[in-house]
């Protein structure tokens, strides 16, 4: 048993997989039987896993007596033991009901048909090619029969096993469906006379028909609702089975399960990388585009992090294993895309509610109709010639009783509200996999369905927007420096901050060498705290530093001042470097955006969403940020405990405001914002803070969130039209609400036949999601590239704008 | 099963689950059948004042007791395990 704690330490949580839920109202069904269960705190059923999941206090409930209590009122409870056990298990349960559903359909469908034609053989061209004794009532009933009773026998014995303990659900309408038609039939062939509108009333047609339709709709519905959960079965294939083990100097091939932390693993190029690590030695390029979504293989060498469940492509490298078995990213990934699609979202709330009452309103609508026409419509309109909607079969000789009875059978089978059951969590399943696909993981279907309602996104800069380390952005020699280049000019800034820790001079380091310029040794070092640093280098008197360390040294900077200006206009900071007492240049060094953000920014505004900044730097630095990549409003010097007071003023403002930050720092804003989105977590996905967590430091990911969110949620609303439309539109036809003008009514196979068009309509539509791919991904796959396209032009997966 | 906690003791002074929903069951099947009964007898005679015949005024007494027992058992049924609860 699956078991996993929340974080008080008194409640537990336990995942039950419930079998032969069906619909909506099923689902309501069960998550009553379990709520009201003492110490059962909150109850989540999903009708698209077929899972229950359960909060309680221990001990005051036992897991057994929730097991019991779904088994009382007709559901079958599994054991979940592991995750991938439970795909394999609903895999196969899929698979036997796809057998089964189609054995009744081979069955029924053929028979259905032979008794149909025998019913109507009296109408158009069917005398010519029709035997008159496939006509015989008896003969239509004997084949009937063992329709009703084979693959109609699940429908009364699941409808039995439910009004047992009082619960009633889409089941019930089915069988009192077939088992009225099937019943009026068997009395007007035996006996006509009875009053239940005679040998022209008997409806053996209509009862296998029926039948026949349920079952196709079961079989279709079985078929296409197992594909929504296919993100998690590829994820769970990625599990590698086998790692090559370093151990007492032999490779041993050893499952991946039992790899420990600290083994050396090795792995060749073409193999699956087993467990996380840390890469010792070797050099490689490694696809992690099925955990990541990013799309070019990435670069691996000593020191860099290794992702189990990835590809390694080109090189052979050898890994420290950090993480295992349920502490990977894999297993941390599938834990929190399995959770996001066991969650329900506010919408599917709704809908389950309305579906749970739907059943019984339905039915009372139903003894409704049957007084109506019983009492009123009959004898007001009732004429000998009505016939069947897309039928030729009249009712002439049909009573008051047969008449009502049809009618009211009819509203029964036709409201049956079963893809409405289906229509939210197939979809949020389906998105909730589309986006892990591409490194975005929803923490809840809630999280999804807030993240397509946003109006404002809030960045935080510092880490989010920018890279938040100081880079090294301008280098200017001064004009009276005849013969220095920049390129020394920073060499030997470079020399003078190689002994200091401070943020500004490791810059200037790490600037130098990524030019591959060499450092030279200082003869002497001194650090003015708050002013900057001198030296000797080279037999030059060296100062690198602010303002006041050039004033205090009296060296003229009037030539650098205009430039320094703008520079800092532009939130920079400017050090003026002095050789021997005179100006000799000045480096800007500041925090640089990351690659995407400018880009991600534009994707936004162009969705229509007001994008805000906030940070703790001063209003001139965040607002020359904020004129880089197009923010539309700053919040400047907001210390990080107010940052979610920030989000609350915005909240206030009746705005729905998405919070993106690095989780760590900013948890509380994100935890205060409609949705936190957390940022480049990398492997470490559980730790996160935030409802939505992005695998990668790209900000176009929120984008490609934002673009899932709303698909789904758009797949959601068309579902839901589906579902309900058909019962909206065709009650009122069925009670017969029409038929005074038209004199047609519509019959209970035709109804099955709408009601099962429904649930497929619903099934199909949220298959379409999965040929959804984000803007981004789109453009990336267009080979041809234009002019303000963006795109990736370089092997080490950095995009530039052309 | 239900009548242990963890430890293997028994509970004291909480009614089984299986019992009270048993109990539960009992009593609201009981009220459904009155309540479904008079509506189908009700059903029954305005159909006999009318003059309708034997077989419609029979077969819709039964229909009516059917939706109505089906309308009524899931509202009955929670009616009185809210009562049960309440005791």
């Amino acid at each position: 048993m699956m078991t996993q704690h929340t974080d008080t330490k008194e409640m537990a949580s336990v995942v039950l997989p419930v079998r032969g839920m069906s619909c909506a109202s099923c689902v309501a069904h069960v998550e009553l039987a379990l709520r009201e269960l003492p110490g059962v705190s909150h109850v989540v059923v999903n009708l698209a896993t077929g899972t229950a999941r359960v909060e309680y206090t221990p001990g005051v409930v036992l897991v057994d007596q929730m097991k019991q209590a779904v088994r009382n009122i007709g559901y079958e409870v599994t054991e979940k033991v592991e995750a991938e056990e439970v795909v394999d298990r609903e895999r196969e349960e899929r698979q036997q009901e796809i057998r089964r559903q189609g054995l009744y359909l081979l069955f029924a469908a053929p028979v259905s048909l032979i008794i149909m034609l025998g019913t109507f053989r009296d109408y158009w061209i069917l005398p010519y090619f029709v035997p008159e004794w496939l006509g015989n009532k008896l003969l239509l009933g004997l084949l009937a029969t063992p329709i009703v009773l084979g693959p109609g026998r699940q429908f009364f014995v699941n409808s039995f096993r439910g009004l047992r303990h009082g619960v009633t659900d889409m089941n019930l309408l089915y069988a009192t469906g077939i088992g009225a038609a099937y019943l009026i039939a068997v009395i007007n062939t035996l006996w006509p006379e009875a009053g239940f509108g005679g040998k022209g009333a008997t409806f053996y047609e209509s009862a296998a028909l029926l039948t026949t339709f349920i079952v196709l709709g079961r079989w279709l519905e079985a078929l296409t609702r197992g594909r929504t959960s296919e993100a998690i079965r590829k994820l769970m294939s990625l599990k590698p089975k086998v790692a090559r083990v370093l151990r007492n100097g032999q490779e041993l091939e050893l499952p991946a399960d039992d790899v420990q932390v600290g083994d050396l693993v090795s792995v060749r190029p073409g193999e699956s990388i087993p467990v996380d690590g840390l890469v010792l030695e070797g050099y490689s390029a490694v696809d992690e585009s099925m955990i990541t979504g990013e799309s070019i293989p990435v670069e691996k060498k000593t020191g860099d992090e290794v992702i189990g469940g990835t590809m390694n492509k080109t090189g052979a490298f050898q890994f420290k294993a950090t993480k295992v078995g349920k502490e990977t990213a894999l297993a941390q990934i599938i834990k929190l895309v399995e959770d996001a699609q066991a969650s329900k979202a506010p919408i599917q709330k709704l809908a389950d509610w309305v579906a749970g009452h739907f059943i019984l309103g339905v039915h009372a609508l139903a003894l409704l109709v049957f007084a109506f026409w019983f009492f009123l419509g009959y004898s007001y309109f009732f004429d000998p010639s009505t016939s069947f909607l897309l039928s030729p079969h009249k009712l002439g000789e049909i009573g008051v009783f047969g008449f009502s009875l049809l009618l009211s059978i009819t509203v029964l089978v036709i409201s049956c509200p079963c893809a409405v059951g289906l229509a939210t969590p197939s979809a949020m399943m389906a998105g909730a996999g589309k986006a892990a696909e591409h490194g975005v993981l929803f923490k809840g279907a809630d999280a999804i369905e807030a993240t397509s309602k946003l109006t404002t996104i809030i960045f935080d800069k510092t880490g989010t927007l920018t890279k938040g380390e100081p880079s090294v952005t301008d280098v200017s020699v001064n004009g009276s420096m005849n013969g220095l280049m920049d390129d020394e000019l920073l060499a030997l800034a470079a020399s003078v901050e190689k002994g200091s820790e401070h943020p500004l001079g490791e810059a200037i380091v790490r600037a130098t060498q990524e030019r591959g310029l060499a450092i030279a040794d200082v003869e002497s070092f001194n650090a003015i705290p708050g002013h900057g640093v001198e030296a000797r280098c080279q037999d030059h008197e060296v100062l690198l530093g602010n303002r006041k360390l050039m004033s205090d040294r009296e060296v003229d900077i009037q030539g650098l001042l205009l430039q320094a200006e703008a520079l800092e206009q532009e939130g920079k900071t400017v050090m003026f470097v002095a050789v021997d007492g005179k100006a000799a240049g000045l480096i800007a060094v500041a925090d640089t955006l990351k690659d995407f953000s400018k880009e991600a920014l534009e994707r936004l505004h162009r969705l229509g969403l007001e994008v805000v900044m906030i940070t703790g730097d001063n209003q001139r630095t965040a607002q020359a940020i904020a004129r880089q990549v197009g923010i539309d409003r700053v919040l400047a010097e907001v210390l990080p405990q107010d940052k979610a007071e920030e989000v609350r003023k915005l909240q206030a403002q009746g705005k729905r405001v998405a919070m993106v930050g690095d989780g760590i720092n900013d948890a509380p804003a994100l935890a205060q914002a409609d949705v936190g989105i957390a940022i480049g977590s990398g492997t470490d996905v559980a730790k996160e803070t935030g409802h939505v967590i992005l695998i990668k430091e790209d900000l176009r990911d929120v984008v490609v969130a934002l673009e899932v969110a709303k698909a789904t949620m758009r797949k959601v609303k068309q579902n839901l039209f589906w579902a309900f439309g058909y019962n909206t539109v065709m009650i009122p036809v069925a009670a017969g609400v029409f038929y005074p003008l038209a004199k047609l009514v519509v019959s209970p196979e035709i109804a099955a036949f709408l009601m099962a068009t429904s649930s497929v309509s619903v099934t199909l539509n949220t298959l379409l999601l999965k040929r959804f791919a984000p803007t981004l991904k789109r453009e990336e796959q267009q080979p041809a590239l234009t002019a303000g396209q963006w795109a990736t032009t370089t092997a080490t997966g950095i995009n530039i704008k052309e | 099963m239900g009548d242990y906690n963890r430890d293997g003791h028994k509970h004291k002074g909480v009614m089984p689950v299986e019992r009270t929903e048993r109990n539960v069951g009992r009593v609201s099947t009981l009220t459904c059948m009155a309540i479904s009964g008079a509506l189908a007898l009700s059903f029954f005679a305005l159909a006999s004042l009318l003059g309708y015949p034997v077989v419609a005024r029979v077969g819709g007494a039964v229909w009516v007791f059917l939706l109505s027992m089906i309308v009524s058992l899931p509202l009955v049924t929670s009616y009185w395990k809210r009562r049960h609860k309440g005791d």
